[in-house]
């Protein structure tokens, strides 16, 4: 047990299989074929494009690769098998966290859900907010080119929300905020924000999640998926509040709860389960899983903030990716190499 | 055979694995349906996070300074789940495994790293900022203790008054819910301290007159201070059967039991708004600290039959009997919670410590009050109006008309109370009869009994009230009645009120204007208990803020100014009143009425600010440097030094007595030949030394003298004159520093014609 590095996993939310994944499951799982049929038999059953198709696809379609019925169940499909790839014998995975729909995904990997039930809860969800998500979410830094901290533009974010009774906080994103809010709200962040390289952003085919513009939506996600969809997890799990979820001793109903009620409509605190996640279980390594390789900055950009395991900046961040990886994407085949053994 | 936490961490992987496990203690426990199985985990998990921080304290010396644990005390993390967040906890020193369970009951806590960094004195520990190990956090309700032993009970006495006070006052800046109740832990040993039998007869005292008082008491008995064992039985004796006190029992060691307890009793101080005493018997496993070597004051049957009773192994029981882990399981959980302990510890032990004094000194004074927090004063709609005298003030029949010392301030404190509707006067005699003085006179009349508070014969406990109201919104301005009696409750100021900033690294504060009659030369009423001359004990107190004014306008401005400093800047103020000039009339010749002036409301007056000093007169010859009664008599003796030396001495009202407004003195003395200092105080220990010494280091090099008391208490009678200061030792010491001789031989300064104040 001692030989083993430990490591907190990370699954990645929405909006994280973008052209460059096109082909990810196919390139790194094809011998998942089970696992694979049992999703693709979920969608068939709900008459939906199976995942291995939308994986096999000859072409990136931002229509059909990014909505939320299509692109839910896609991003489990290649994280959850990302995590099955993981070598158990070189990792201890000490707790597993994740952003935003990542959640979902990080109840199955720590086993409060299995594939079956997180598959169905993704597509489920999925499903749902395409239906019933309202609003969009826009992006914009907040901290500066060497990953520090800007308390100039956490104000501008600040004031935004502040002054617009229709702009609200979705997620703390490391050195991102993410802001939810209607058409108008929207535009008008847009207008207050000052423009820089791609920012404000907003994210295509996103709805307000972590808002109340989806306060409506717990009880259908209620009705839809019963409390005995959820076990206690086999790994620590830490939410979207920085909660942790002991597999000794979490309280299932709580889990539940949470899941299908302050989730889906509160703001989710990605960085507080990033601290949680470094402070309270001391890993070795951030197993980030793909698809994408956008959670590193996130990841990485928060744990900055607390000078974690001398980390002081972009360029220390850099210096010892290269030397020594702290934080270990398996979207990046070099790696993941590291991590699948 | 030393190493008992090799022992204990040893026997408890090898009796869950053998079963050997203890039998049940208690035929009290409830049956488990009252304890759901992921509780019993989540504490039992609790309990295995607090054994191994202790377990690695242990084990690494010189990356951790603190080695008090919590071991045989898991049983406190139940008081935890048995409580509500917002009920407020003062804890005794082995009560990690209460916090453990607190911090996981709230969102994004990270309850190991934070205890870790503690161990670790680690500058970025959140709770005291690397300067202490303690128990706390401003967001679960925990002001951290220190260890000194009992002393946070009558604070938590004063929360407990606290709550059913703010009901009724509705302070804006109050923290604690209407319902909540106060939780405050302690050792069996520490219960006979005189700080804890005070506090607990306070609370009775309430009690016993309906007053609401809900708190609970929890005494964790085992049977053991250091090395001297509490008699069989005693606690329950002793405290079994106290008027309005209820006492209750339970085992700590049983986790079910303990359960039972703390619900039992967190829920009956809820719902009576009474006092509880929880006796809950627990087992000292390590010894007392690291250093401890138990096996040289106790058998080694003793310390393994405690051992064999250690609250882990009876949780382990339950949870087995339970069903809900297989002993496999339980090893593996152990194992589990050791290494992520020890990963954590190790991240925590390379964090900064603390580098300079003044990053140590920061918090000892307190960061000023946010504008957001500053209470909106009283207005026509404040629901208390009527009752509590807000907004209302005063009627002064004398208006114009000049008034002593002690009616200016007990006009000031009037507008005070007006203009701070969470001011809050309480002390021995301050009500009905308005102070033995007349500085509260009218006071309950006008502000009722609610605001204006007679407390029982007991200054801890009047200190205490102080420091648990002004952590629920209040500003308290207790009275001591005589100095001399400050000294039984110092600790109350010196180790609680004092340390609270330092050690919550400013999260905590203790804002109050702490009004003590003191000092010498009352005529007629004497003897040294009521004319003590020393306050040295308060003066090298870091953080606090002593003030003494001289006459009655300077006492109302800077009794203003106190009260500003309170609830502005969060600061401990003393306020120390010259009793022997409340009532002094005259200056210079009996019916002149030189020292009455009359009084006037805050926006007619002008402002004394904290460190600006007072000065009379402006000559160069000599500057003399005085507070108090001191300034009364240095004036009276400037007359006769104008008449016999034809020279007018500089007099200096220092008013703030600490921190000493150096700037400002150094800046009159700069200006003068001969500095002589005029402390009523003793020669030995008083302001005057310092005085002395601020001027030597300054480099200037005036010439300089003392006139100070007699290194003495006060006797009866005309005889107290004989051991202080008078006016004509001060003529005399002037004479003689300046070597002036009488018909003005030395050199003369322009007459100049005295302008009163």
């Amino acid at each position: 047990m001692s030989e083993r590095k430990t490591a907190v996993v990370v699954c990645p939310g929405r909006g994280t299989y973008a052209s460059a994944e096109l082909g990810y499951l196919a390139r790194h799982h094809g011998q998942r074929k089970d696992f694979i049929a049992m999703l693709d038999a979920l969608r068939d059953r709900d008459g939906q494009t199976p995942i291995s198709a939308l994986d096999g696809a000859k072409k990136f379609s931002l229509r059909q690769h990014t909505t939320s019925e299509n692109a839910s169940l896609l991003i489990f499909a290649c994280a959850i098998a990302d995590f099955m790839a993981i070598d158990r014998e070189k990792w201890d995975i000490v707790a597993v966290t994740g952003n935003s729909m990542g959640w979902y995904l990080a109840l199955t990997a720590g086993g409060a859900l299995t594939p079956e039930n997180g598959a169905r809860l993704v597509n489920t969800m999925g499903t749902l907010m395409q239906g019933e998500g309202k609003g969009g979410q826009i992006v914009y830094p907040v901290v500066d080119a060497d990953w520090q901290p800007d308390v100039v533009r956490e104000a501008l974010v600040n004031d935004a929300i502040d002054s617009a009774k229709n702009i609200h906080h979705s997620i703390r994103l490391g050195g991102m905020r993410v802001l939810g809010a209607e058409a108008r709200g929207l535009k008008a962040l847009e207008e207050a924000l000052p423009a820089e390289d791609r920012f404000p952003m907003r994210l295509a085919n996103h709805a307000a999640f972590h808002t109340p513009l989806l306060s409506h939506v717990p009880p259908m996600a209620r009705a839809a998926l019963p409390a005995d969809l959820f076990a206690r997890p086999s790994l620590p799990l830490i939410d979207g509040q920085g909660t942790q979820h002991s597999p000794w001793s979490s309280d299932i109903a709580r889990l539940y709860d949470y899941t299908l009620g302050a989730q889906i409509d509160t703001p989710f605190d990605f960085s507080r389960a990033i601290e949680v996640a470094a402070k309270d279980y001391a890993p070795d390594a951030f197993i980030l899983l793909g698809p994408g390789t956008t959670m590193g900055a996130p990841v990485a950009q928060e744990l900055i903030r607390w000078r974690w395991r001398g980390l002081t900046g972009k360029g220390a961040f850099k210096e010892r990716q290269a030397r020594d990886p702290l934080f270990l994407s398996m979207g990046m085949e070099e790696q993941r190499s590291l991590v699948t053994g | 055979m030393f190493d008992r936490a090799t022992i204990i961490d040893e026997a408890f992987t090898a009796r869950v694995r053998a079963h050997d496990l203890p039998a049940t203690l208690t035929e009290t426990a409830p049956a488990m349906a009252d304890l759901p199985g992921e509780v019993l985990l989540h504490l039992f998990e609790t309990q295995m996070m607090s054994r191994h921080l202790d377990l690695m304290a242990r084990r690494s010396k010189g990356r951790t300074f603190y080695s008090i644990g919590s071991s045989g005390h898991e049983g406190m993390a139940t008081l935890a789940r048995a409580s509500r967040l917002t009920d407020m906890a003062f804890l005794h020193y082995r009560d990690g495994a209460f916090l453990i369970e607190r911090k996981r009951s709230v969102s994004g806590q990270t309850a190991l790293y934070d205890m870790a960094l503690s161990f670790a004195a680690a500058a970025e520990d959140p709770v005291s900022g690397g300067r202490h190990k303690v128990l706390g956090g401003a967001d679960i309700f925990v002001p951290p203790q220190t260890s000194t032993i009992a002393s946070h009970l009558p604070r938590a006495v004063g929360a407990a008054h606290s709550i059913a006070l703010a009901r009724k006052l509705k302070p804006a800046a109050a923290t604690l819910p209407r319902d909540a109740v106060i939780l405050c832990s302690f050792g069996d040993a520490s219960a006979n301290h005189s700080t804890a039998q005070g506090a607990i007869n306070a609370a009775s005292w309430a009690a016993w007159q309906q007053r609401p008082m809900p708190i609970v008491f929890i005494c964790e008995d085992n049977d053991i201070g250091i090395s001297v064992r509490t008699p069989a039985g005693w606690i329950k004796a002793a405290f079994g059967s106290r008027p309005g006190l209820t006492y209750m029992a339970c085992d700590g060691r049983d986790i079910a039991d303990a359960l039972r307890g703390t619900r039992s009793a967190v829920d009956h101080a809820r719902r009576t708004q009474s006092p509880v005493f929880l006796h809950m018997k627990t087992v000292r496993l390590m010894g007392h600290a690291g250093a401890d070597i138990e096996a040289a004051y106790t058998d080694v049957s003793e310390i393994e039959a405690g051992e064999r009773n250690d609250p882990l192994l009876h949780t382990a029981r339950h949870v087995i009997e339970a069903g809900l882990m297989a002993p496999e399981e339980i090893v593996v959980l152990y194992e589990t919670v050791r290494a992520r302990v020890a990963r954590v510890a190790a991240d925590a032990q390379a964090r900064p410590k603390l580098a300079s004094a003044g990053e140590v000194m920061a918090p000892l004074i307190p960061s000023k009050k946010t504008s957001t927090t500053v209470e909106a004063p009283a207005g026509e709609s404040s629901p208390a109006k009527t009752k509590t005298g807000a907004g209302v003030t005063m009627q002064a029949p004398e208006k114009g008309k000049p008034v002593p010392l002690a009616r200016h301030l007990n006009l000031a404190l009037a507008d005070l109370m007006r203009d701070h509707p969470e001011a809050v006067v309480f002390g021995e005699d301050v009500g009905r009869k308005g102070g033995v003085y007349s500085v509260t006179t009218g006071l309950q009349k006008t502000f009722g009994p609610a605001r204006v508070l007679d407390t029982l014969l007991d200054e801890q406990t009047i200190l205490g009230l102080a420091l648990g109201l002004s952590q629920n919104g209040f500003l308290p301005i207790p009275e001591i009645q005589f100095l001399a009696y400050l000294h039984n409750a110092g600790d109350q100021l010196r180790g609680e009120a004092a340390t609270l900033p330092f050690f919550s690294n400013g999260q905590y504060t203790n804002p109050m204007v702490l009004r003590i009659a003191g000092l010498a030369y009352q005529k007629g009423f004497g003897g040294h208990f009521h004319n003590d001359n020393s306050f040295s004990a308060l003066r090298d107190i870091p953080g606090i803020v002593i003030a003494c004014p001289s006459h009655g306008p300077e006492g109302a401005r800077m009794l203003r100014e106190c009260v500003r400093l309170a609830h502005e800047e969060r600061r401990v103020v003393v306020f120390l009143e010259p009793i022997a000039l409340y009532m002094t009339a005259d200056l210079h010749e009996e019916g002149d009425g030189k020292w009455l002036s009359p009084y006037r409301g805050p926006d007619e007056d002008h402002t004394v600010r904290f460190g600006e000093i007072g000065h009379h007169g402006d000559g160069r010859e000599l500057c003399i440097l005085t507070y108090g009664n001191g300034y009364y008599l240095s004036r009276k003796a400037a007359k006769i030094i104008a008449e016999r030396y034809n020279f007018r001495p500089r007099i200096i009202d220092l008013r703030w007595l600490h921190p000493l407004p150096r700037e400002a003195i150094l800046k009159q003395v700069k200006t003068c030949r001969n500095v002589l200092i005029v402390d009523e105080s003793r020669r030995t220990g008083s302001l005057s030394e310092a005085l002395v010494t601020m001027i030597a280091e300054s480099g200037l090099k005036p010439g300089l003298s003392r006139v100070t008391a007699e290194d003495s208490f006060i006797p009866l009678g005309p005889a107290a004159t004989q051991v202080l200061p008078s006016v004509d030792q001060i003529v005399e010491a002037a004479a003689r520093l300046c070597g002036w001789s009488a018909g003005g031989t030395g050199r003369k300064e322009p007459e100049r014609k005295e302008t009163g104040r």
